[in-house]
Order: C-alpha cells, then structure tokens, then sequence
C-alpha cells in the first residue's frame, strides 16, 4: 500500500504543484512552543512572572534539518521560562519576513529574534520593531548589522570565526598546507571562511584557496580537487567551507593516493558518520541549538530583568567541533533533535 | 505578335560553374575542425605548463570531468541541429539520479518504494521519456519558443526534486542507493571503475612507451602521406626513380624521433633534432618529386616588397625581440614590474606571444605572396621555419626537465619542418583543382588509418602505466565507465545524425522546417524524438551519478543547462540550428573540462577561472569561425 | 482533345466565411505544356495553389486529374497523385548539401535493423544525374545548397519534384526573388521541364516571364478570373493589360497625374507612366487589327 501511495505520487507532475503548496501551508506562523508553555506553566510555576510574555522568531528558515534544531533550541528555552513563543519562518523570502515582522510588533510582541539574511530588507523592519520598543536579538545572520539597528546583540556564529576554528583544529592535527575547497564563487561567507582558516594557520604550505565547482557539479568537484592535489604535493589537508564538498574530497583524496586530514562546515546525519568512520575528520557546528535557546533567554532576561546579554558584543555560538572524540556523544544529540 | 525570348537566351548562356572544392577544404569545413585545432592547442598551453596535464592522470581527470558533460552536450548538440534547445536538460540529470534512490530506498514514515534496482532502472528511463516527450509535444502543439517550455519543465524539474526529497527524506540529498539487493550487477554496468596503475608495461623493446611511439608515428606518417596525395595533382606516370629518396627520407625522420625520443633529456638532442628535421623534410620533397606534377610557375623571382615586405619585416622583428628578451631576462626571477606582471612572468609572454605573433604575421605574408610567387612565398615560410626551429633550440638549452628538452622540442621541430615542407611542395608542385576520385580514396584512406593508429597509440598509452609514470603521477588513475559511455554515445550518435534517415531530418527540420514538412519529413516526431534523446541521455548521466556517489542531492545538474550549450557551440554547431556535428560537441566538452581542469593543475588562482573559461570559449568560436571562412572562401 | 487533361479545373470557387477569395475559375494543364498563372498581389494566387495543391479544399466547383473527379483532403493526396508544389522560399533547406535536399523526406536506404542507413553513393549519384538532366553539372553534392545560386536552387527543388514522379509542377512564383539573369535560368528549367513531358503550372505576377514560356494563361484579379486563354488567343501586351486591370492602371495615371501637380519630379514620373500606357493601349490595338 505504501509502495503504491510513492508512485502514485511520483508519477504525476501535477503534484509537484501540490507539494510546493503544502511547502507554503507549513511555513505559515505556527505557535509552536505555544501549546506547550501553556501546559508547563500551569504544571509548573504559578509565580512565573514571565508567563504572559510572548517572544516572537522571525527567521529566513526553511524547515530543514539546520533550522529544526534552531526551533528545538526555542521551544526548549521557551519551555524552561514559561513564555509563549511564535516561530515564523519565511523560507527565504525577505517580504514574507519583513511582514511577520510588521504582525509581531502590531500584536505587541514582548520581542523579536530576527535573522538578517537579507539585510536591505529586512533591517528597515527590524529598526522599527525597536522604535517601537520591543527588544530586538539578531540570530544566525545579522552580525553586520545589529548594532545599527539597536539589537541587544547578535547570536550566531562569524564566518571567520568558523575559519579561524578549523585553522587551529588542522594546526593539532599536523597538517602541513591546506586546500581551502570551495563550492561557490564570490559567495562573502565562504571567502570568510578561508580567510579565517588563513588567518590561524601556521603550517609550512599554508593555505591555499580554489573553487572546486559547484555542489550542482559533484565529478567537476572532485576532479578538480584530485588535481589540486595532484599539482601540488604538498597539501595533505582539504577544508571543505561546505558540507558537500568535504565529502568530495574524501574520494579526491583517497584517488590521490594520499592520507589527507578532512574539515567541513556544519552538521548532519551524513557528516557525523563520515566523520564515525574516519573519513572526515571534524565538521565545524555552529551549535544552532543556541541561537534558538539563547536568543529567547537573552530577550527573557531583558524582558524582566533589563539585562543585555553581550555587552554590545556578538556572542558567539560557535565554532563548536564534531570529531572522532565527541561523535558518540553528539550523534545521541544530533538524533534527539539538539545538534 | 511581339515575342522577345528571354528563355532562349538564358538557355545559351553558360551555366555557373560551382568552384571546386578539394578535399582538404571539404575537410576544413567540417564543423569539428575548428574545434580540434582549439583542443590541441589548449591541451599543448596546459602541457607545456603544468606537471600532471600531459600525464595519463590528468588526461584521465579532465575526460572523467567531460563525460557526464560530453554525453549531455550530444544530445543536446542534436537537438540545437533539429533548431531547439532544452533548458531542463541539467535538472533531469538530478531528477532522474534522484527517482532511482527513492524508488530503490524505503523511505521513513512515507513508505519507500523498495524496489529492485532492475524494476527502478527502467521506471526512471520511462520516466524521462516521458519528459522528454512532454516537452517535444509542448513545444510542437503550442509552437511556443523551447526556451519558454524548457523552462518551464526545468522549473518544475527542480522545485520537484528539492521537494520530494524533503517530502521523502527530510532532508536534501537522497542516499542509500547501496542498499538495493540488485546493486552489485547494476554496479557494474554504471559505476564501473578500472585502476590502470598496476597495469606496468615497461620492458625497454616492448614496453608501452616503444608501442606508444611506433603507433603515433606511424599513424602521423599515413596522415600526412594521405594529405599530400589529396593535396597535389598526380602526374600521369609517377617517377619510380625518386620513389626511395622518400622511403629513405621519412625513414631518416623516424629514425631521429625514436632517438629523440629514447634521450634521457639531461644532454643537448640537437644531432637527433636535425635528423629529425631533415629526413622529415627529404621525404616529403622525395615523395613531391615522385608522384605529383610540377608548377611551371615555380621560378618566379622573390619578391619582399611592399605589404608582404613589411609583414616579412615586422614578423622577422617580433620573433628576434623576443627570442632576445627571452635570453636576458632572468627566467627565474619574482621581482613585479607593473601590470600585475613579474619579469618571469614578463619572460614567457615575450617568449610565446612575441614569437607566436611574429610567425603568424610571417605566414600571413607567405601566403598573399603565393598568389604572386611561389618563390616568394617558400621564402618566407623557410624564414618561419627557421625562426621556429632557433627558438626550439633555445629552449631545449635553458630547460631542465625531459619534457621540454626532449618531448617539447620534437614537437616544435616537427611542427617546423612540416610547415616547411608543406611550403617547399606548394610552391613545387601542382596542387589539385579538378575532381580525382582514385586520389581522393587513397588519401582518405590513408589519412583516416593514420588518424585510427595514432588513436590507437593513445589509447595504449591511456591503458597501461609505466613505472616512471606512476612515480610521477601521484595518486591512481581510475578509469570509469562514464567515460566510455561517452565515447561509445559519441560514435552512436554520430552514426545517427550522419547516416540515417533520422539524422538528415533533424538536419532538414533545424535548417528549414516548412521545406522539411513540405517534402514529407515528420517535423513533430522528428523534434519529440529528439527531445527525448536529451532526456533519455540525461538519465544515462544521472544513473552514473547515482552509481558513483550512491546519492544524489537535490541540486545537481541544475545549471549545466547552459555548459552543454557552450560546450556544443565551441564544437561548432550553430545557435539558430541546422548545421552542427555530434563529434565537434564532444571535443567541445573536453575543451570545457580542460580549461577548468587545467587552472588547478597550473596551481593558477581559481578567482580567475571564468575570464579564462570565457576567453577560450571566445577563442574557440573565432578559431572555428576563421577556419569555416576561409574554408569557405578558399579557391 | 482526345486525352483527358492532366488538370483540370471547371468553375472553382473559395469562401472563407462570408469572403470570397476567389470565384469561377476554370484553365488546365496538359503534360508537356506550361499554363501560367497570372496576377497581382491579393489577386487569389496563393488560394489558387492552395487548393490544388490539396492544403484546403474548394467551396464550389469541380477538379478533375486526368479525368477523374477528385477532392484533395491533404497535400498528401494531392502528391500523390502526382501533384508538387514548389514554393518560392520553403523549396530547400540552405545549410543542407544537394544530395541531402534532393532525397529529403525519401532517402533511399541499405542495411537492415539498427545498421539501416542512407545509401549516400546511389543518392548522390542520381542526384548528379537528375541535376545534369536539367542541365546542372553538380560536381559535388555534398556542397550545402545555400551555396547555390537563387536559379539553381529552385531548380533543385523542380528537379527533385520530377524525379519523384510529379506529373503537374506547381512553382509558386519562382522568379520573384531572382535578377533577371537568375530568373533566365530558371525559365529555362521551366521549358527543361515541360520538355520532359510534365505539366507546369507556373505561377507570376510577371507577364514577361510568363509570356515567353506558358502555352494557357490564367489572369487572375481579385479572386476573380479575367480569362482563361490558350496562347493563340491573347498577345503579351493584351495580357500585360488584363493582369494590370486596364480600367484601373487608368485611373491609376490620372491619379499620379493629379497628385503630382507642383511637384516636378514627380511630374515627370508621372508623365512617363502615362505616356508608357498610352503606349501599351495603342500597341494592343494594333494587335486587334
């Protein structure tokens, strides 16, 4: 029956249509940690002062795997201080994002996490929420901006952090000059990645950047690093400022004939069993759990008790490490939704 | 009654003659032929300055790099012919890997389909057929432009597969595709790998490199032979007596390339040079002497005034200006001198450009001569060849490693002596201008089995490694059936369009589709099949994908659109349909994977990598486009 | 006559909607003669070719090939009949070499299964020979047709028609593109044609090509027909004046007259278009006598 109900499915186009539309039926505003805070809170704490606050998310999330670990990270804290949180995400469109914005501060929210990926839009947006009065936290994206717009603070992870993490990380391992691999071109976050892992690395060879081709291209990808390899016999470290290509290299390497140390960007299922076999050496996690968990803690806190988390500074939730040491433990998380 | 006659008149008037065309022209207009010359110089650019390019493992990654692309861009080069473009055809690459792991996986709460790969297999070319057909009938029944549909279906394709494999997997890449029972036998009809390293053949008189050798000469020597007997006009009995100035000649040549080619590059090769040089060029003046007619004109006086003087004048000065920088600037040497450029940097340009340009500019003035003199012309071209060989000379003193001294400077001498010789025969002897079918079979023949050996030797130096060459190659050299997908699709393909019925439809429905459908040519089916081919060949690339990497993410394919485009355009096939060959669209896609390829293995700075990806696609057009013109306008 | 004609066509008419494209046309073409068919723009040729060349099917009126009644439902039951049409610019595929567009649509093959493939050599070989009937020496059919001259190319297609077996050519008007020299040559294949016993019908708005080849002529003005006369019974001026609507063409250099008073140019323009007619009408009386 289950067999029947995927081809059906697969077999006609029309759905295709269809699946876009649940797509948008998913990505209306949904309370999600609603339900449950009003259930704990009567559990729990009758004094709660918090209980009546609402805090609203307005992110340029998709539902995948990385931001459903975000929306754990909210509805955890939102469930650990008994507010109500609504989480809005925009599946990458700026004016679905400046909108939920626009409601939140008409509902009166008690204040807004907001991600700036698309800054031009969204930071107009964003400073009228705080002309308003409302707590602002910029999580994930927004590092750039959320001084001018009077953020509390910024919760996320900089790019050249995350480089600068997988710099030091080869520098333990012993690599001696490291193939920045590249999956996109001209793309500001990618080059900060390299940049930082230039920045920290204090191997002979040190760090050599190339685009590889794009993710679309996965032979181009590991041909060309097969022949970055090839050309230089140096490199014995790859660093993958994505999570596809790290595993292009793992094959590039292993055709070069050459024992390579592998470091990728982010978290998921694949990578932390790469990462169990000795594959790939480390990813960099940004922990995201906490963008979600502390964003919530910092506008509470705010909220009852005038603190800003930070000191104007961004506090960052990253660069965690996944490896070969902690892949036990963090494969438990990861399956629990945490990681 | 009043009755002028136009009729009559016409019918006394002479009718227009069509020039001839001689086979080497008929040749030139091929439209893979630009494409070739553009591949052999950018594979020679690479060689020259690369370690690993010229070695089976880089020839190994950039054709690994060009089979999805090559098997792609056929097809889509036979649909640009039939006058259409698809621009879903990098989606269904994706799409198709994509449909064949979530019909093999069981996929979460939803259920998966978990079927053998034997039953997926085949659901996935149905399935992209069915696009395949979907956009031909759409194209046909609402004579909307393809590029709108296409769109259209490569939007639908895309927003498709990122939202099954979500909707299925939760996430965007689907794996798995080694989990099916069936795997290891449909492993090994797409994802087929072979490792070629252990397969050493180096014992010095039958070792890979002698047989490698012997080939690739002989293969040369046919293809030359051919060409001249297409070239020149027969006598009418050959002279037998000069027969052996030839054989012994060419033997000579032969004889100084395998010494060449057996130095071990540490000492000056200039003897085996010259043997070389000089026995090439005895033979072809031997084999001139004794089988082709003599130009009456042969003894007009030079001539090197005017245009052509000054020409002679400023080829002459750029090849010694730069022979002189290259000799006093420091080849070594870092130290900036402005324009982004270092004076090593400084060096190679003087070097290449200035003597490139000398002797194009050189050739440029030997040939409006030889419309005037023939003496004139040889001249000029003996001072090009001249030029040509001082440089080779010099180069092989400053290198210091075996390619330049040995392999890099039989190239140069050998391109030298038949530009020579080449320019000695046509100023000698008659060429042809009037139809000779016992000629023109012979040297087809014998230019054709010239081209199948030294592909032979190439594909022996492909399939077997040496020793040396291992040491040198860093890393294995893994063979995969993509590529022979590749060739193989080639050959069908070509096979097609050139000598079927089929293939003359798609020609005659791309060049003038009312005047086809006017003569009975099924226009639609001709353009829904070809539809499908593209699709059929994007499930052929998306089942190797999904053999190689046992997942396939959501994205891939999407965007090549456009590379299988360029890749038939540098191939030679135009835009506005009609005109085009499945064999140039190939040598296109190998073109694009060794401009990428090559910049990695040059170590060059990969920010560039598009102006330079743009400058050869621009390059390649010119050079094909040069080629057909003069082709075209030739005789 | 004693043989039916090769076509035949008895009152046709054409209505599309409530417009009348064309009415009452009645001519025939025997094998081995040429009737032209003449008009202006807009005078109901391209109806004309259209229905006998089976693309769409009379309103009124009767057509008869070699005798028989017939009503065309497609241009497929009308070849094979052995009615081709050639039009003036779909008749070749230019960047296709001559073999190629000779067979076109009925390439001849050898082989079997997957290895059934164009026969190239006999393919060329009658193609060299079909042209050379015409009087084309094609020493290489492999060159692209659009390398051949405007006259050469329709002849391309005319000798391609005849090798397949058409009985009536129908050339939609072949020297409307072509200089004068050009046309010359394709007027010559006409006459190779009709020589070689077909039925051509030859359409033009030109009565000086038209004149000099056709055996009946056709005028046609405004879907209406102005007659149908065999060769002896018109003469090239009176039909130069039929195809140019001779009432009209009056009041045409009235016209020209008119509005070119002041300005000279024009005036003279208009004084030698008048003297011109003038011309024509005393030579067709001439003729009359």
């Amino acid at each position: 029956m289950k067999k029947f109900r995927l081809v059906a499915l697969l077999a006609s186009l029309v759905l295709v249509i269809a699946a876009c539309g649940s797509d948008d039926g998913d990505g209306t505003s949904t309370t999600a940690g609603g339900d449950t805070t009003a259930t704990t809170t009567s559990d729990t704490v009758d004094l709660n002062q918090g209980s009546d606050l609402t805090f609203h998310m307005v992110t340029h999330s998709d539902d995948g795997t990385f931001w459903s670990v975000v929306k754990k990270g909210m509805e955890d804290a939102c469930t650990a201080v008994g507010v109500n949180c609504v989480w809005s995400p925009s599946f990458n469109d700026p004016s679905k994002q400046v909108s939920d914005i626009e409601a939140a501060i008409a509902a009166g929210s008690n204040g807004i996490g907001v991600s700036l990926a698309s800054p031009e839009a969204v930071v107009p947006a964003a400073t009228a929420a705080v002309a308003a009065g409302i707590p602002v936290v910029t999580l994930n994206s927004g590092v750039n901006d959320y001084q001018s717009i009077g953020a509390i603070t910024h919760i996320g992870q900089t790019e050249t952090a995350a480089g600068n993490g997988a710099g030091l990380r080869f520098n333990s391992l012993g690599a001696t000059k490291v193939l920045c691999a590249q999956q996109e071109q001209g793309n500001v976050g990618l080059e900060e990645r390299c940049q930082g892992a230039v920045e920290t690395f204090t191997g002979a060879g040190g760090v050599v950047t190339q685009f590889v081709g794009p993710d679309a291209n996965p032979e181009e990808q590991i041909n060309t690093i097969l022949a970055a390899l090839q050309a230089d016999p140096d490199i014995n470290a790859v660093f993958g400022v994505g999570p596809i290509v790290a595993f292009r290299a793992v094959e590039a390497c292993s055709q070069a004939g050459r024992e390579c140390f592998i470091g990728g960007v982010d978290n998921s299922e694949d990578v932390t069993a790469a990462i169990e076999n000795g594959e790939i050496n480390f990813t960099i996690d940004q922990q995201q759990y906490l963008q979600g968990y502390a964003t919530i803690i910092t506008l509470y806190l705010n909220n009852t008790n005038l603190n800003t988390l930070g000191g104007g500074f961004p506090i960052l939730t990253g660069p965690g490490f996944v490896d070969t040491d902690n892949i036990a433990e963090i494969k438990a998380l990861v399956a629990a939704g945490t990681r | 009654m009043t009755t002028t006659a136009p009729a009559a008149e016409a019918a006394a008037a002479p009718d227009e003659r069509l020039a001839y065309r001689g086979p080497i022209q008929r040749l030139l207009i091929r439209p893979e032929i630009g494409a070739l010359i553009g591949a052999a110089v950018i594979w020679v650019f690479f060689w020259a300055v690369t370690d690993v390019f010229g070695t089976t493992a880089g020839v190994n990654n950039y054709l690994d790099v060009s089979a999805s692309l090559g098997i792609m861009s056929i097809a889509v080069a036979l649909l640009m012919i039939g006058g259409e473009f698809d621009l879903s055809s990098g989606a269904i690459t994706g799409a198709t890997g994509m449909l064949v792991v979530l019909l093999v996986k069981e996929v979460g709460e939803f259920g998966g389909a978990g079927f053998p790969l034997s039953v997926a297999i085949p659901l996935t070319l149905i399935f992209a057929l069915i696009i395949g057909w979907a956009n031909g009938t759409l194209v046909e029944k609402t004579a909307l432009p393809s590029f709108i549909v296409t769109l259209a279906t490569f939007f639908i394709l895309r927003g498709a597969k990122l939202g099954f494999a979500k909707l299925f997997t939760d996430k965007v890449i689907v794996e798995g595709l080694n989990d099916a029972p069936d795997h290891g036998f449909w492993e090994n009809v797409f994802g087929a790998v072979w490792i070629r390293n252990d397969h050493v053949w180096d014992s010095f008189l039958g070792g890979r490199n002698v047989v490698y050798g012997v080939l690739l000469t002989v293969g040369a020597l046919l293809l030359i032979v051919g060409v001249l007997e297409l070239m020149f006009q027969r006598r009418e009995t050959p002279a037998q007596a000069r027969m052996p100035v030839a054989v012994v000649g060419f033997a000579a040549g032969v004889l100084g390339l395998i010494l060449l080619a057996a130095t071990d590059g540490t000492s000056d090769n200039w003897l085996w040079g010259i043997v070389l040089a000089a026995g090439g060029a005895v033979g072809m003046y031997g084999m001139g002497a004794w089988r082709y007619e003599r130009r009456a004109d042969s003894s007009a006086a030079v001539n090197l005034t005017g245009r052509v003087g000054r020409n002679v004048a400023m080829g002459g000065g750029a090849i010694a200006l730069g022979v002189v920088l290259g000799l006093i600037l420091d080849a070594e040497s870092q130290t900036e001198i402005g324009f982004l450029l270092t004076v090593q940097g400084f060096r190679a340009i003087a070097y290449a450009g200035l003597i490139i340009t000398g002797v194009i500019l050189l050739l440029g003035a030997a040939r409006s001569a030889g419309k005037t003199s023939a003496r004139t012309q040889l001249a000029i071209t003996s001072m090009a060849a001249a030029a040509i060989v001082v440089v080779a000379f010099i180069v092989q003193s400053q290198a210091d490693s075996r390619k330049f001294r040995a392999e890099f400077f039989a190239v140069i001498i050998g391109a030298a002596v038949l530009m020579l010789a080449f320019g000695v025969l046509r100023s000698t002897f008659v060429e042809r201008r009037k139809p000779d079918a016992v000629a023109d079979k012979r040297g087809r023949t014998l230019a054709m089995t010239g081209i199948a050996v030294a592909f032979t030797g190439l594909a022996v130096r492909l399939m077997w490694a040496t020793t040396f060459e291992n040491e040198t190659i860093r890393g294995e050299v893994r063979w995969r059936i993509a590529v022979f997908y590749f060739i193989g699709f080639a050959i069908v393909a070509s096979y097609l369009l050139l000598r079927t019925k089929f293939g003359s439809w798609t020609f005659a429905v791309g060049g003038n589709k009312n005047a086809a459908r006017q003569v009975g040519v099924p226009a639609a089916r001709t353009k829904t099949i070809l539809f499908m081919i593209v699709s059929a060949a994007g499930w052929l690339v998306g089942m190797l994908i999904a053999f190689r990497l046992n997942s396939v993410q959501a994205n891939v394919g999407d965007g090549n659109e456009f590379f299988y485009i360029i890749a038939a355009v540098v191939g030679g096939n135009l835009l506005t349909g009609g005109y085009g060959s499945v064999i140039g669209a190939s040598i296109g896609a190998v073109i694009m994977a060794m401009s990428f390829q090559g910049i990695p293995f040059a170590g060059w700075n990969s920010d560039w990598r598009f102006l330079f990806v743009g400058a050869i696609l621009l390059l390649a057009v010119l050079v094909n486009n040069y080629v057909r013109a003069k082709a075209e306008a030739a005789s | 006559m004693s043989d039916p004609a090769l076509l035949e066509l008895d009152n046709i008419s054409k209505y599309y909607g409530n417009i009348i494209a064309l009415t009452g046309v009645t001519t025939s073409v025997n094998a081995g003669e040429v009737t032209c068919v003449l008009g202006d723009n807009g005078a109901g040729k391209s109806t004309f070719i259209k229905i006998i060349a089976g693309a769409h099917q009379q309103s009124e009126g009767t057509l008869r090939v070699e005798g028989q009644e017939v009503m065309f439902d497609s241009p497929r039951d009308a070849l094979e009949l052995g009615i081709a049409t050639v039009y003036q610019d779909l008749a070749v595929v230019p960047l296709m070499s001559v073999w190629r567009n000779f067979f076109l649509g009925a390439e001849p093959t050898r082989g079997w299964g997957p290895f059934r493939r164009v026969d190239q050599e006999k393919a060329s070989g009658i193609a060299k020979d079909e042209m050379a009937k015409m009087g084309i020496d094609i020493r290489d059919t492999e060159q692209a047709v659009g390398t051949l001259s405007g006259g050469e190319r329709q002849s391309v297609a005319i000798a391609r028609a005849a090798y397949f077996g058409a009985k009536v050519l129908i050339l939609d008007e072949p020297t409307s593109a072509l200089g004068v020299k050009q046309s010359g040559v394709v007027l010559k294949y006409i006459i190779e044609a009709r020589n070689r016993g077909l039925g051509v019908i030859f359409i033009t708005h030109n009565p000086n090509h038209a004149w000099p080849v056709g055996d009946r002529f056709l005028i046609l003005n405004r879907g209406k027909s102005m007659g149908n006369f065999a060769k002896d019974e018109i003469t090239r001026d009176e039909l130069i004046m039929m195809m140019a609507g001779g009432a009209e063409l009056e009041e045409l250099t009235k016209e020209l007259e008119a509005a070119s008073a002041g300005d000279e140019s024009l005036a003279h323009l208009a004084e030698e278009f008048a003297e011109e007619f003038h011309e024509l009408e005393e030579r067709v009386e001439d003729d009359d006598h």
